[in-house]
Protein backbone atom coordinates (compact mmCIF):
# COMPACT_ATOMS: atom_id res chain seq x y z
CA UNK A 1 0.00 0.00 0.00
CA UNK A 2 1.58 3.60 -1.08
CA UNK A 3 2.05 5.91 1.66
CA UNK A 4 -0.88 8.03 0.26
CA UNK A 5 -3.46 5.03 0.33
CA UNK A 6 -2.32 4.53 3.83
CA UNK A 7 -2.66 7.93 4.51
CA UNK A 8 -6.05 7.95 3.18
CA UNK A 9 -7.23 5.49 5.34
CA UNK A 10 -5.72 6.17 8.71
CA UNK A 11 -7.44 9.79 7.70
CA UNK A 12 -10.58 7.58 7.16
CA UNK A 13 -10.76 5.41 10.01
CA UNK A 14 -9.81 8.76 12.68
CA UNK A 15 -12.18 10.74 10.73
CA UNK A 16 -14.58 7.83 11.39
CA UNK A 17 -13.95 6.81 15.29
CA UNK A 18 -13.62 10.27 15.93
CA UNK A 19 -16.89 11.75 15.36
CA UNK A 20 -18.42 8.74 16.64
CA UNK A 21 -16.83 8.32 19.60
CA UNK A 22 -17.38 12.65 20.29
CA UNK A 23 -20.86 11.90 19.80
CA UNK A 24 -21.06 8.98 21.84
CA UNK A 25 -19.63 10.96 24.76
CA UNK A 26 -21.37 14.27 23.80
CA UNK A 27 -24.64 13.41 23.03
CA UNK A 28 -25.86 12.37 26.48
CA UNK A 29 -24.35 15.33 27.93
CA UNK A 30 -26.65 17.63 26.15
CA UNK A 31 -29.44 19.04 28.09
CA UNK A 32 -32.30 18.79 26.35
CA UNK A 33 -35.03 21.60 26.84
CA UNK A 34 -38.03 20.15 28.67
CA UNK A 35 -41.88 21.40 29.36
CA UNK A 36 -43.06 21.69 32.66
CA UNK A 37 -44.59 18.35 32.75
CA UNK A 38 -41.01 16.50 32.09
CA UNK A 39 -42.04 15.79 28.39
CA UNK A 40 -39.82 17.08 25.26
CA UNK A 41 -42.93 18.99 23.33
CA UNK A 42 -42.42 16.63 20.77
CA UNK A 43 -46.00 15.55 20.32
CA UNK A 44 -47.71 12.35 18.15
CA UNK A 45 -51.48 11.50 17.02
CA UNK A 46 -52.90 14.82 17.82
CA UNK A 47 -51.52 15.12 21.32
CA UNK A 48 -52.42 11.47 22.62
CA UNK A 49 -48.88 10.45 22.93
CA UNK A 50 -46.11 13.10 24.17
CA UNK A 51 -42.37 12.14 24.32
CA UNK A 52 -40.67 11.75 27.56
CA UNK A 53 -37.00 12.01 28.33
CA UNK A 54 -35.23 9.18 29.37
CA UNK A 55 -31.33 8.22 29.88
CA UNK A 56 -30.31 5.74 27.24
CA UNK A 57 -30.13 2.10 28.33
CA UNK A 58 -27.01 1.22 30.52
CA UNK A 59 -27.18 -1.98 28.34
CA UNK A 60 -26.64 0.42 25.08
CA UNK A 61 -24.44 2.34 26.83
CA UNK A 62 -22.21 -0.95 27.75
CA UNK A 63 -22.37 -2.44 24.47
CA UNK A 64 -21.29 0.70 22.39
CA UNK A 65 -18.58 0.97 24.59
CA UNK A 66 -17.26 -2.55 24.49
CA UNK A 67 -17.40 -1.94 20.70
CA UNK A 68 -14.95 1.46 21.08
CA UNK A 69 -12.78 -0.38 23.13
CA UNK A 70 -12.68 -4.20 20.37
CA UNK A 71 -12.29 -1.15 18.06
CA UNK A 72 -9.68 -0.01 18.98
CA UNK A 73 -7.75 -2.84 20.47
CA UNK A 74 -8.37 -4.37 16.83
CA UNK A 75 -6.33 -1.39 15.16
CA UNK A 76 -3.45 -1.98 17.66
CA UNK A 77 -3.04 -5.52 17.36
CA UNK A 78 -3.70 -6.43 13.80
CA UNK A 79 -3.36 -4.77 10.24
CA UNK A 80 -6.03 -2.63 9.28
CA UNK A 81 -4.65 1.07 10.42
CA UNK A 82 -3.38 1.70 6.85
CA UNK A 83 0.08 0.41 6.24
CA UNK A 84 0.93 -0.58 10.04
CA UNK A 85 1.17 -3.98 10.42
CA UNK A 86 -0.22 -3.99 14.42
CA UNK A 87 1.40 -4.88 17.54
CA UNK A 88 1.17 -8.61 16.95
CA UNK A 89 3.05 -8.48 13.72
CA UNK A 90 -0.31 -11.12 12.40
CA UNK A 91 -0.35 -12.00 9.01
CA UNK A 92 -2.70 -14.88 7.31
CA UNK A 93 0.78 -16.57 5.69
CA UNK A 94 2.12 -16.95 9.54
CA UNK A 95 -1.07 -18.53 10.60
CA UNK A 96 -0.90 -21.04 7.76
CA UNK A 97 2.66 -22.09 9.21
CA UNK A 98 1.70 -21.98 12.25
CA UNK A 99 -1.33 -24.59 11.48
CA UNK A 100 0.98 -26.82 9.15
CA UNK A 101 3.42 -26.93 11.90
CA UNK A 102 0.84 -27.93 14.55
CA UNK A 103 -0.45 -30.59 12.14
CA UNK A 104 2.81 -31.72 10.78
CA UNK A 105 3.98 -32.02 14.70
CA UNK A 106 0.75 -34.29 15.37
CA UNK A 107 1.46 -36.78 12.42
CA UNK A 108 5.00 -36.99 13.35
CA UNK A 109 5.05 -40.24 15.20
CA UNK A 110 3.25 -41.47 12.04
CA UNK A 111 5.72 -39.22 9.41
CA UNK A 112 8.40 -41.01 11.07
CA UNK A 113 6.76 -44.95 10.82
CA UNK A 114 5.90 -44.20 7.26
CA UNK A 115 9.89 -42.95 6.65
CA UNK A 116 10.97 -46.29 8.33
CA UNK A 117 8.75 -48.66 6.87
CA UNK A 118 9.03 -50.32 3.37
CA UNK A 119 5.97 -49.53 0.96
CA UNK A 120 4.63 -53.42 1.22
CA UNK A 121 4.91 -53.17 5.06
CA UNK A 122 2.63 -50.24 5.27
CA UNK A 123 -0.47 -52.23 5.27
CA UNK A 124 0.08 -53.44 8.73
CA UNK A 125 -0.13 -49.78 9.33
CA UNK A 126 -3.99 -49.05 10.21
CA UNK A 127 -3.14 -45.50 11.10
CA UNK A 128 -1.21 -45.70 7.86
CA UNK A 129 -3.74 -46.87 5.72
CA UNK A 130 -6.43 -44.00 6.84
CA UNK A 131 -4.18 -41.86 5.94
CA UNK A 132 -3.45 -43.76 2.62
CA UNK A 133 -7.29 -44.14 1.92
CA UNK A 134 -7.89 -40.69 2.77
CA UNK A 135 -5.36 -39.12 0.10
CA UNK A 136 -6.38 -41.89 -2.14
CA UNK A 137 -10.34 -40.54 -2.15
CA UNK A 138 -8.94 -37.26 -2.63
CA UNK A 139 -6.35 -37.61 -5.62
CA UNK A 140 -7.01 -41.28 -7.27
CA UNK A 141 -10.80 -41.92 -7.06
CA UNK A 142 -11.93 -39.60 -9.98
CA UNK A 143 -10.18 -41.97 -12.33
CA UNK A 144 -9.63 -44.88 -10.63
CA UNK A 145 -12.65 -44.96 -8.22
CA UNK A 146 -13.56 -44.60 -4.75
CA UNK A 147 -13.02 -48.23 -4.41
CA UNK A 148 -10.16 -48.43 -6.54
CA UNK A 149 -11.65 -50.51 -9.41
CA UNK A 150 -10.79 -48.66 -12.22
CA UNK A 151 -12.71 -47.07 -14.87
CA UNK A 152 -13.22 -47.98 -18.65
CA UNK A 153 -14.01 -45.37 -19.83
CA UNK A 154 -10.69 -43.82 -19.42
CA UNK A 155 -8.79 -47.13 -19.44
CA UNK A 156 -7.88 -46.38 -15.78
CA UNK A 157 -7.01 -49.81 -14.16
CA UNK A 158 -8.40 -51.39 -11.23
CA UNK A 159 -5.97 -51.12 -8.60
CA UNK A 160 -7.57 -53.69 -6.59
CA UNK A 161 -7.26 -57.25 -8.52
CA UNK A 162 -3.00 -58.28 -8.66
CA UNK A 163 -2.77 -56.86 -11.93
CA UNK A 164 0.18 -54.61 -13.08
CA UNK A 165 0.50 -52.41 -16.29
CA UNK A 166 3.91 -51.73 -15.18
CA UNK A 167 4.58 -54.16 -12.10
CA UNK A 168 2.76 -54.16 -8.57
CA UNK A 169 6.44 -54.03 -6.24
CA UNK A 170 6.06 -51.00 -4.05
CA UNK A 171 8.86 -49.05 -5.62
CA UNK A 172 6.74 -49.46 -9.84
CA UNK A 173 3.80 -48.30 -7.81
CA UNK A 174 5.62 -45.46 -6.03
CA UNK A 175 7.15 -44.95 -9.40
CA UNK A 176 3.74 -44.75 -11.23
CA UNK A 177 2.22 -41.85 -9.30
CA UNK A 178 5.76 -40.05 -8.43
CA UNK A 179 6.14 -39.29 -12.76
CA UNK A 180 2.83 -40.53 -13.80
CA UNK A 181 2.28 -43.33 -17.21
CA UNK A 182 1.55 -42.82 -20.56
CA UNK A 183 -0.15 -45.45 -21.94
CA UNK A 184 0.92 -45.75 -26.17
CA UNK A 185 -1.01 -48.23 -28.00
CA UNK A 186 -0.29 -46.87 -31.71
CA UNK A 187 -3.00 -46.61 -34.24
CA UNK A 188 -3.11 -49.43 -36.73
CA UNK A 189 -6.18 -47.98 -38.61
CA UNK A 190 -3.25 -47.25 -41.54
CA UNK A 191 -0.81 -49.79 -41.35
CA UNK A 192 -3.40 -52.66 -41.32
CA UNK A 193 -6.78 -53.66 -43.51
CA UNK A 194 -10.00 -53.22 -41.53
CA UNK A 195 -10.57 -56.97 -42.02
CA UNK A 196 -7.00 -57.92 -40.73
CA UNK A 197 -7.65 -55.72 -37.60
CA UNK A 198 -11.04 -57.76 -37.03
CA UNK A 199 -8.89 -60.93 -37.47
CA UNK A 200 -6.46 -59.65 -35.32
CA UNK A 201 -9.35 -58.77 -32.56
CA UNK A 202 -11.16 -62.47 -33.20
CA UNK A 203 -7.75 -64.01 -32.29
CA UNK A 204 -6.73 -61.64 -29.04
CA UNK A 205 -10.50 -62.66 -27.65
CA UNK A 206 -9.49 -65.96 -28.09
CA UNK A 207 -6.80 -65.55 -25.82
CA UNK A 208 -9.38 -65.26 -23.09
CA UNK A 209 -11.77 -67.19 -23.69
CA UNK A 210 -14.11 -64.61 -25.03
CA UNK A 211 -16.97 -65.23 -27.77
CA UNK A 212 -15.02 -65.55 -31.22
CA UNK A 213 -15.13 -66.45 -34.93
CA UNK A 214 -12.45 -69.74 -34.93
CA UNK A 215 -11.57 -69.04 -38.83
CA UNK A 216 -10.72 -65.14 -38.16
CA UNK A 217 -9.15 -66.02 -35.19
CA UNK A 218 -6.85 -68.34 -37.02
CA UNK A 219 -6.15 -65.86 -39.69
CA UNK A 220 -5.86 -62.82 -36.89
CA UNK A 221 -2.91 -65.24 -35.37
CA UNK A 222 -0.42 -64.44 -38.52
CA UNK A 223 -0.95 -60.50 -38.00
CA UNK A 224 -0.95 -60.98 -34.23
CA UNK A 225 3.28 -60.86 -34.62
CA UNK A 226 2.94 -57.07 -35.06
CA UNK A 227 1.23 -56.93 -31.60
CA UNK A 228 4.45 -59.28 -30.60
CA UNK A 229 6.61 -56.39 -30.33
CA UNK A 230 5.04 -54.87 -27.37
CA UNK A 231 2.57 -57.75 -25.86
CA UNK A 232 4.57 -60.39 -26.61
CA UNK A 233 4.71 -63.33 -28.48
CA UNK A 234 2.51 -65.36 -26.10
CA UNK A 235 0.51 -62.21 -25.44
CA UNK A 236 1.13 -61.92 -21.92
CA UNK A 237 2.24 -58.19 -22.12
CA UNK A 238 5.26 -56.67 -21.23
CA UNK A 239 5.71 -54.62 -18.01
CA UNK A 240 8.88 -52.49 -18.97
CA UNK A 241 6.33 -51.02 -22.04
CA UNK A 242 3.12 -51.23 -19.25
CA UNK A 243 2.17 -53.39 -22.43
CA UNK A 244 -1.29 -55.46 -21.24
CA UNK A 245 -1.55 -59.21 -20.75
CA UNK A 246 -4.23 -59.67 -23.57
CA UNK A 247 -4.80 -63.27 -22.09
CA UNK A 248 -5.78 -62.49 -18.31
CA UNK A 249 -9.34 -61.36 -19.27
CA UNK A 250 -8.83 -58.43 -17.49
CA UNK A 251 -9.38 -55.13 -19.80
CA UNK A 252 -8.70 -51.61 -19.35
CA UNK A 253 -11.40 -50.09 -21.44
CA UNK A 254 -13.56 -52.95 -21.68
CA UNK A 255 -14.40 -56.40 -23.23
CA UNK A 256 -16.85 -55.60 -26.04
CA UNK A 257 -15.74 -56.69 -29.68
CA UNK A 258 -16.63 -52.86 -30.91
CA UNK A 259 -14.36 -51.97 -27.78
CA UNK A 260 -11.51 -53.95 -28.89
CA UNK A 261 -11.72 -52.78 -32.43
CA UNK A 262 -11.65 -49.91 -31.62
CA UNK A 263 -8.43 -49.70 -29.72
CA UNK A 264 -6.54 -51.58 -32.50
CA UNK A 265 -7.77 -49.64 -35.03
CA UNK A 266 -7.49 -45.75 -33.18
CA UNK A 267 -4.84 -46.88 -30.42
CA UNK A 268 -5.18 -45.82 -27.08
CA UNK A 269 -3.41 -43.10 -25.08
CA UNK A 270 -4.39 -43.38 -21.25
CA UNK A 271 -2.68 -41.16 -19.11
CA UNK A 272 -1.70 -40.56 -15.64
CA UNK A 273 -0.78 -37.48 -14.54
CA UNK A 274 2.23 -36.94 -12.30
CA UNK A 275 1.86 -36.12 -8.65
CA UNK A 276 4.86 -34.90 -7.74
CA UNK A 277 5.09 -31.88 -6.76
CA UNK A 278 1.38 -31.88 -5.91
CA UNK A 279 1.57 -34.60 -3.45
CA UNK A 280 4.62 -34.76 -0.74
CA UNK A 281 6.93 -37.81 -0.41
CA UNK A 282 5.53 -39.02 2.74
CA UNK A 283 2.15 -38.94 1.26
CA UNK A 284 3.11 -40.29 -2.18
CA UNK A 285 4.07 -43.39 0.05
CA UNK A 286 1.08 -43.39 1.92
CA UNK A 287 -0.71 -44.04 -1.64
CA UNK A 288 1.89 -46.46 -2.58
CA UNK A 289 1.23 -48.41 0.40
CA UNK A 290 -2.24 -47.93 0.19
CA UNK A 291 -2.55 -49.17 -3.18
CA UNK A 292 -0.02 -52.15 -2.72
CA UNK A 293 -2.39 -52.89 0.48
CA UNK A 294 -5.00 -53.20 -1.90
CA UNK A 295 -4.29 -56.16 -3.49
CA UNK A 296 -1.67 -57.75 -0.97
CA UNK A 297 -3.63 -58.72 2.76
CA UNK A 298 -1.42 -57.18 5.38
CA UNK A 299 1.92 -59.74 6.20
CA UNK A 300 2.24 -58.06 10.32
CA UNK A 301 -0.63 -56.64 12.55
CA UNK A 302 0.86 -53.44 14.78
CA UNK B 1 -25.00 22.64 26.91
CA UNK B 2 -28.51 23.87 25.83
CA UNK B 3 -26.52 25.04 22.59
CA UNK B 4 -26.02 21.73 22.20
CA UNK B 5 -29.46 20.35 21.44
CA UNK B 6 -30.16 22.67 18.88
CA UNK B 7 -27.67 20.71 16.19
CA UNK B 8 -29.50 17.55 16.85
CA UNK B 9 -32.64 19.55 16.47
CA UNK B 10 -32.01 20.87 13.04
CA UNK B 11 -30.31 17.42 12.29
CA UNK B 12 -33.55 15.21 13.26
CA UNK B 13 -36.00 17.81 11.75
CA UNK B 14 -34.15 18.44 8.25
CA UNK B 15 -34.24 14.94 6.67
CA UNK B 16 -32.23 15.69 3.50
CA UNK B 17 -29.54 16.95 5.93
CA UNK B 18 -29.85 13.61 8.24
CA UNK B 19 -30.04 11.64 4.79
CA UNK B 20 -26.65 13.24 3.97
CA UNK B 21 -24.79 12.47 7.08
CA UNK B 22 -25.92 9.08 7.46
CA UNK B 23 -24.66 8.82 3.79
CA UNK B 24 -21.37 9.89 4.80
CA UNK B 25 -21.29 8.24 7.49
CA UNK B 26 -21.92 4.63 5.48
CA UNK B 27 -19.83 5.32 3.05
CA UNK B 28 -16.59 6.04 5.61
CA UNK B 29 -15.98 1.77 5.59
CA UNK B 30 -16.48 1.39 1.60
CA UNK B 31 -13.76 4.27 0.70
CA UNK B 32 -11.04 3.17 2.90
CA UNK B 33 -11.63 -0.81 2.26
CA UNK B 34 -12.26 -0.67 -1.80
CA UNK B 35 -11.21 2.73 -3.04
CA UNK B 36 -7.22 2.10 -2.86
CA UNK B 37 -7.36 -1.75 -4.01
CA UNK B 38 -9.41 -0.21 -6.96
CA UNK B 39 -7.00 2.37 -7.87
CA UNK B 40 -4.18 0.41 -6.94
CA UNK B 41 -5.28 -2.69 -8.96
CA UNK B 42 -3.61 -1.88 -12.19
CA UNK B 43 0.29 -2.10 -10.02
CA UNK B 44 0.13 -5.74 -9.61
CA UNK B 45 2.31 -7.42 -11.32
CA UNK B 46 1.87 -10.67 -13.04
CA UNK B 47 3.46 -13.32 -11.24
CA UNK B 48 6.50 -15.86 -12.94
CA UNK B 49 4.90 -17.75 -15.31
CA UNK B 50 2.11 -15.87 -15.81
CA UNK B 51 1.54 -15.25 -19.23
CA UNK B 52 -1.69 -13.74 -20.92
CA UNK B 53 -3.39 -16.98 -22.26
CA UNK B 54 -2.78 -18.38 -25.60
CA UNK B 55 -5.58 -18.18 -28.53
CA UNK B 56 -7.06 -21.79 -27.45
CA UNK B 57 -7.09 -21.14 -23.53
CA UNK B 58 -8.30 -17.31 -24.17
CA UNK B 59 -11.51 -19.45 -26.02
CA UNK B 60 -11.13 -21.80 -23.42
CA UNK B 61 -11.87 -18.74 -20.48
CA UNK B 62 -14.27 -17.22 -22.22
CA UNK B 63 -16.63 -20.74 -22.28
CA UNK B 64 -15.77 -20.99 -18.65
CA UNK B 65 -17.44 -17.77 -18.37
CA UNK B 66 -20.14 -18.41 -20.51
CA UNK B 67 -21.21 -21.73 -19.26
CA UNK B 68 -21.34 -19.52 -16.02
CA UNK B 69 -18.57 -22.36 -14.43
CA UNK B 70 -17.53 -20.06 -12.06
CA UNK B 71 -21.17 -20.25 -10.04
CA UNK B 72 -20.03 -23.60 -8.81
CA UNK B 73 -15.87 -23.30 -8.91
CA UNK B 74 -13.74 -21.14 -7.14
CA UNK B 75 -10.38 -20.24 -7.85
CA UNK B 76 -8.99 -19.07 -5.12
CA UNK B 77 -7.46 -21.05 -2.52
CA UNK B 78 -7.46 -19.32 0.80
CA UNK B 79 -4.50 -19.54 3.03
CA UNK B 80 -6.40 -21.85 5.52
CA UNK B 81 -4.41 -25.43 5.92
CA UNK B 82 -7.77 -27.46 4.57
CA UNK B 83 -7.26 -25.74 1.75
CA UNK B 84 -3.85 -25.84 0.91
CA UNK B 85 -3.40 -29.64 2.04
CA UNK B 86 -6.69 -30.46 -0.76
CA UNK B 87 -5.83 -27.44 -3.37
CA UNK B 88 -2.47 -26.60 -3.06
CA UNK B 89 -0.14 -23.26 -2.49
CA UNK B 90 -2.57 -20.46 -1.51
CA UNK B 91 -3.09 -18.07 -4.96
CA UNK B 92 -2.28 -14.31 -5.10
CA UNK B 93 -3.25 -11.04 -6.91
CA UNK B 94 -0.73 -11.45 -8.98
CA UNK B 95 -1.89 -15.15 -10.59
CA UNK B 96 -4.76 -13.71 -12.45
CA UNK B 97 -3.72 -10.26 -13.74
CA UNK B 98 -4.56 -11.61 -17.08
CA UNK B 99 -8.71 -12.86 -16.24
CA UNK B 100 -10.99 -10.63 -17.01
CA UNK B 101 -13.12 -10.35 -15.44
CA UNK B 102 -11.17 -12.52 -12.53
CA UNK B 103 -12.56 -15.85 -11.37
CA UNK B 104 -11.97 -16.49 -8.00
CA UNK B 105 -15.67 -16.80 -7.07
CA UNK B 106 -17.57 -16.94 -3.94
CA UNK B 107 -19.32 -19.96 -3.62
CA UNK B 108 -17.95 -24.07 -3.69
CA UNK B 109 -20.61 -26.73 -4.84
CA UNK B 110 -17.93 -28.12 -6.68
CA UNK B 111 -13.86 -28.11 -5.61
CA UNK B 112 -11.61 -25.24 -5.93
CA UNK B 113 -10.02 -25.01 -10.03
CA UNK B 114 -7.53 -22.84 -9.01
CA UNK B 115 -4.25 -25.32 -9.43
CA UNK B 116 -6.97 -28.01 -11.28
CA UNK B 117 -4.33 -28.20 -13.94
CA UNK B 118 -2.74 -31.19 -14.76
CA UNK B 119 -4.49 -33.21 -11.69
CA UNK B 120 -6.30 -35.34 -14.06
CA UNK B 121 -5.91 -36.35 -18.05
CA UNK B 122 -7.31 -34.62 -21.01
CA UNK B 123 -9.35 -37.69 -21.27
CA UNK B 124 -10.50 -37.37 -18.07
CA UNK B 125 -11.77 -33.78 -18.35
CA UNK B 126 -13.58 -34.66 -21.38
CA UNK B 127 -15.35 -37.72 -20.47
CA UNK B 128 -15.98 -35.17 -16.87
CA UNK B 129 -17.44 -32.62 -18.97
CA UNK B 130 -19.60 -34.84 -21.32
CA UNK B 131 -20.67 -37.05 -18.17
CA UNK B 132 -19.87 -35.97 -15.10
CA UNK B 133 -21.10 -39.46 -13.48
CA UNK B 134 -19.67 -41.49 -15.56
CA UNK B 135 -16.38 -40.19 -13.68
CA UNK B 136 -17.58 -39.38 -10.21
CA UNK B 137 -21.00 -41.02 -9.24
CA UNK B 138 -21.71 -38.85 -6.98
CA UNK B 139 -21.44 -35.87 -8.77
CA UNK B 140 -23.91 -33.14 -9.08
CA UNK B 141 -22.59 -31.46 -11.84
CA UNK B 142 -24.40 -30.78 -15.46
CA UNK B 143 -22.84 -32.51 -18.54
CA UNK B 144 -21.72 -30.10 -20.90
CA UNK B 145 -21.74 -32.77 -23.95
CA UNK B 146 -22.51 -29.94 -26.95
CA UNK B 147 -18.75 -28.41 -26.07
CA UNK B 148 -17.75 -31.45 -28.29
CA UNK B 149 -19.40 -31.01 -31.25
CA UNK B 150 -19.12 -26.77 -31.13
CA UNK B 151 -16.80 -25.22 -33.18
CA UNK B 152 -14.50 -21.98 -32.34
CA UNK B 153 -14.31 -18.82 -34.35
CA UNK B 154 -10.77 -17.79 -35.10
CA UNK B 155 -11.66 -14.25 -35.80
CA UNK B 156 -13.46 -13.84 -33.52
CA UNK B 157 -10.60 -14.98 -30.65
CA UNK B 158 -8.18 -12.78 -32.49
CA UNK B 159 -10.84 -9.69 -31.97
CA UNK B 160 -11.15 -10.68 -28.25
CA UNK B 161 -7.16 -10.38 -28.10
CA UNK B 162 -6.82 -7.52 -29.76
CA UNK B 163 -9.36 -6.02 -27.86
CA UNK B 164 -7.19 -7.22 -24.88
CA UNK B 165 -4.51 -5.64 -25.67
CA UNK B 166 -6.27 -2.32 -25.63
CA UNK B 167 -6.78 -2.72 -21.98
CA UNK B 168 -2.91 -3.44 -21.85
CA UNK B 169 -2.24 -7.35 -22.07
CA UNK B 170 0.95 -7.83 -23.91
CA UNK B 171 -0.02 -9.45 -26.97
CA UNK B 172 2.28 -9.29 -29.91
CA UNK B 173 0.91 -9.11 -33.26
CA UNK B 174 2.05 -12.64 -34.10
CA UNK B 175 -0.20 -14.13 -31.35
CA UNK B 176 -3.06 -11.94 -33.00
CA UNK B 177 -2.30 -13.22 -36.17
CA UNK B 178 -1.50 -16.61 -35.48
CA UNK B 179 -4.47 -17.02 -33.42
CA UNK B 180 -7.13 -18.14 -36.08
CA UNK B 181 -4.41 -21.00 -37.13
CA UNK B 182 -4.01 -22.26 -33.40
CA UNK B 183 -7.64 -22.91 -33.13
CA UNK B 184 -8.84 -24.00 -36.50
CA UNK B 185 -10.11 -27.51 -36.02
CA UNK B 186 -10.99 -27.08 -32.21
CA UNK B 187 -13.93 -27.65 -30.51
CA UNK B 188 -15.10 -25.63 -27.63
CA UNK B 189 -14.25 -29.06 -25.76
CA UNK B 190 -10.68 -28.77 -26.65
CA UNK B 191 -10.53 -25.24 -25.62
CA UNK B 192 -11.76 -25.63 -22.60
CA UNK B 193 -10.13 -28.47 -21.40
CA UNK B 194 -7.00 -26.78 -22.33
CA UNK B 195 -7.78 -24.08 -20.19
CA UNK B 196 -8.73 -26.16 -17.09
CA UNK B 197 -5.44 -27.74 -17.84
CA UNK B 198 -3.53 -24.65 -17.73
CA UNK B 199 -5.30 -23.30 -14.68
CA UNK B 200 -2.15 -23.15 -11.82
CA UNK B 201 0.55 -24.98 -13.59
CA UNK B 202 2.99 -22.98 -13.79
CA UNK B 203 2.27 -19.71 -11.54
CA UNK B 204 2.03 -21.89 -8.15
CA UNK B 205 4.51 -19.46 -5.73
CA UNK B 206 7.59 -20.96 -5.31
CA UNK B 207 7.54 -22.32 -2.17
CA UNK B 208 11.21 -20.91 -1.15
CA UNK B 209 9.40 -17.46 -1.67
CA UNK B 210 6.71 -18.82 0.79
CA UNK B 211 8.69 -20.03 3.55
CA UNK B 212 10.57 -16.06 3.67
CA UNK B 213 6.66 -14.70 3.75
CA UNK B 214 5.68 -17.38 6.35
CA UNK B 215 9.11 -17.01 8.67
CA UNK B 216 7.91 -16.02 12.22
CA UNK B 217 8.80 -12.45 12.93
Amino acid sequence: MSPFWSAFVMALIVLNLGITLFLFLWAPRVHIPTLADGTSGHVWAHGVLREGIRPLPVWWLVLSAAMFVVGFAYLALYPGFGAFKGLLGWTSHDQLARAHAVNDARLAPLTERVRATSIESLAGDRQAMAAGERLFVDNCAPCHGRDARGNQRLGAPNLANGIWLHGGDGATILASIADGRRGGMPSFAGAMPDDAIIDVVNYVESLSGLPHDPLRAQIGKRSFSTCAACHGADAKGNKALGAPDLTDAVWLYGRQHATLVETVRNGRSGVMPAWRGRLSDDEMKLLAGYVHGLSHPAVTQP
Amino acid sequence: MARGYRYFEAIEKNAALLGVLTLVMVSLGGLSEITPLFVEAHTVAPAPGVEPYDALRLAGKDIYVREGCYLCHSQMIRALRAETQRYGQFSVASESVYDRPFQWGSKRTGPDLARVGGKYSDAWHVQHLVDPRGVEPESNMPGYPWLAAASIDGADIAARMRALRTLGDPYTDADIDGAAKAVAGKTEMDALVAYLQGLGVDNEPRPDAKASEAAPK
